[in-house]
């Protein structure tokens, strides 16, 4: 093995001696343990994982002037141009029933899994310190970024419902709106899901961020967000396709309770949760398997 | 086998760290030209792409240790002769590049470098920590004025870490790491870089830890302080278990080595090092449970 300024060779050492150890009752160091035991030490962090959220919500914009505000002002801007440039010139919104509504719906959910899995997705990458001065569960980080979106989204989601009643046509508020929870809850599920193949990815390969957010803007546009599927793909197949993306389907929900006053078909909660339920069981055993590899630069 | 005494008859006290053939490489970007190694298309390729050759650093040459409840081990060595590194793969803080290290239980590392969350103010970033290292809620509750206290930072507490110095934050940061009572403890005093008042406050905290410790490693260049507190001392140099012995005998060689060095006495010094070395008793670790045996 070449080194570094290369030196003489040392002399090999007098005598070596063998001790016979048990390794029985010790523990290899750093050892990834067994995938179940994994799961009871995320859940024995539980309230570091929910102080980690809290902490980082209240700090989160502290740098602007307006504070937390920005959670909401973000979207509504998004929103405002995408009602400039796509309903009012484009004319995308013919055909829609109450636009303002549905451009609310696509831009406030969107931007919570954009959001979610950004950061997710960054959450072994920008910790490194925390990871290598302790000793816990890497897991941890992914699922309280998530966490931490959803005490962040509660005001969010309700600006966006006030927003909504506030703009002609008004909707009438019904029990359907209740639906958005569960909705909302899968929605988290998938996020925390992808956010976890991600942040492994990234842990290795950084040049991935820069893709992230090309790919984002690509799945906005696949979404739905401020245009209907409907009006531009005639052939069955494609649309159907289309319309299997997850965040598809959450917009498509919501927008079924809150503006349309429809139940949403069992199909849509079908495809969510198994896209949900799904990409969270293959994220948390990704991830696991890499559960070592973390500390290191 | 005179040089070492401490060495157990067949391994009767009971092992708490066993390092098992560990050696660690680094691969790092150097800005040295490079040999002409990587000819052709992927060597263009990230010339174009601007990386920089990539070289490996051996910092750690394989070797194994045996280290048992009751003793106290300091390491010796030159600046970069990787004591910090067999540090950090002991505490599991990096993963070795061969080989393994086992503990009777989690090791914890008292060392001072670096910020944790720096958005975050002291006082959450110790909740956090402390949380991290698996403490309940009342323990870091009935924790938090001794971490404050023994952090110094007073009303700056409150404050975000990023506004701290870079001795307020490995301040608080020996303090989070000091708050749990480990069985494995090792000390890196190389990186110690606090004030003349810390420095006491932090050493008789150290102290303490020490005295309940089963195990304990220490990093110094104190050879005085090394001396004074272990039983057994290794002598680390350019990746290579030189020595390992008696305290005196260890560090009154490595004194010697160290001062041919700095006079230029570059032959007495190599001639102390492959002495050194000739004496050595390495040792090879036999497994002996069940099922595990290793050929």
């Amino acid at each position: 093995m070449a080194k570094i300024g290369s030196q003489p060779a040392l002399p090999e050492p007098a005598a070596v001696q063998s001790m016979p150890i048990d390794t029985r009752g010790l523990i290899r160091v750093g050892a990834r343990p067994a995938f179940v035991d994994y799961l009871i030490q995320l859940w024995d962090h539980r309230e570091f994982i929910f102080y980690d959220a809290k902490a980082r919500v209240q700090s989160g914009n502290r740098r602007d002037r307006l504070g937390s505000a920005w959670l909401v002002l973000n979207p509504v801007f998004n929103g405002l141009t995408f009602y400039f440039i796509f309903g009012v010139l484009l004319g995308t919104s013919r055909g829609i029933e109450n636009f303002i509504g549905y451009l609310i719906i696509g831009v406030f959910i969107f931007q919570m899994s954009a959001r979610a899995i950004t950061n997710g997705a960054r959450s072994i990458q920008g910790n490194r310190a925390v990871i290598q001065a302790f000793n816990f569960p890497r897991a941890t980080l992914p699922i309280a970024v998530n966490v931490r979106e959803i005490l962040a989204g509660v005001p969010v989601i309700l600006a966006m419902l006030v927003l909504i009643l506030l703009f002609p046509p008004t909707e009438a508020v019904t029990p359907l709106w209740l639906l958005v929870i569960p909705a909302l809850f899968l929605q988290t599920v998938f996020n925390l899901g992808v956010g976890l193949i991600l942040a492994r990815v990234i842990s290795t390969i950084n040049d991935v961020t820069h893709l992230l957010s090309f790919a984002m803007r690509a799945w906005m546009y696949g979404s739905g967000v401020f245009f209907s599927f409907d009006q531009f793909i005639e052939n069955d197949t494609v649309l159907s396709i289309v319309q299997l993306n997850p965040l598809y389907v959450v917009l498509d929900i919501v927008r079924d309770c809150v503006l349309y006053a429809t139940l949403p078909e069992w199909r849509s909660w079908a495809i969510l949760s198994v896209w949900g339920l799904g990409v969270l069981a293959v994220g948390i055993v990704y991830f696991w398997r890499a559960e070592e590899s973390y500390g290191c630069e | 086998m005179v040089a070492n005494s401490h060495a157990p008859a067949g391994g009767k006290g009971q092992a708490t760290v066993v390092v098992d053939r560990i050696s660690m490489r680094y691969r790092v970007p150097s800005t040295k030209a490079q040999p002409e190694e990587a000819r052709g298309r992927i060597r263009m390729i990230k010339r174009v792409l601007g990386q920089t050759p990539m070289v490996s650093v051996q910092a750690l040459n394989e070797m194994s240790l045996v280290v048992e409840r009751g003793e106290s081990v300091g390491i010796v060595g030159r600046n970069g002769s990787g004591k910090s590194t067999l540090m950090r793969l002991i505490s599991g803080q990096s993963a070795p590049t061969s080989g393994a290290v086992f503990a009777s239980s989690v090791p914890v590392m008292l060392g001072v470098n670096a910020a944790l969350v720096p958005e975050l103010s002291g006082d959450h970033n110790i909740v956090l920590g402390c949380l991290a290292m698996g403490m309940t809620r009342r323990q870091i509750a009935d924790m938090f004025d001794s971490i404050v206290e023994l952090s110094g930072l007073e009303g700056a507490i409150h404050l975000p870490m990023k506004s701290y110095s870079a001795g307020m934050a490995s301040r608080l940061r020996f303090a989070i790491a000091a708050s749990v009572n480990p069985e494995i403890l090792l000390i890196d005093e190389a990186l110690n870089t606090g004030d003349a008042q810390f420095r006491e406050r932090s050493k008789s905290r150290m102290d303490e830890l020490r005295e309940k410790a089963g195990t304990v490693f220490l990093v110094s260049h104190s050879l005085e302080t090394i001396n004074e507190l272990c039983s057994r001392v290794i002598w680390i140099d350019k990746g290579d278990l030189l020595m390992d012995g008696k305290p005196k005998e260890v560090t009154e060689t490595y004194a010697d080595f160290a001062r041919n060095l700095s006079k230029g006495n570059g032959f007495s010094a190599a001639k102390l090092r492959d002495d050194a070395r000739r004496n050595l008793i390495a040792t090879k670790v036999l497994e002996r449970s069940p099922g595990r045996r290793s050929a």
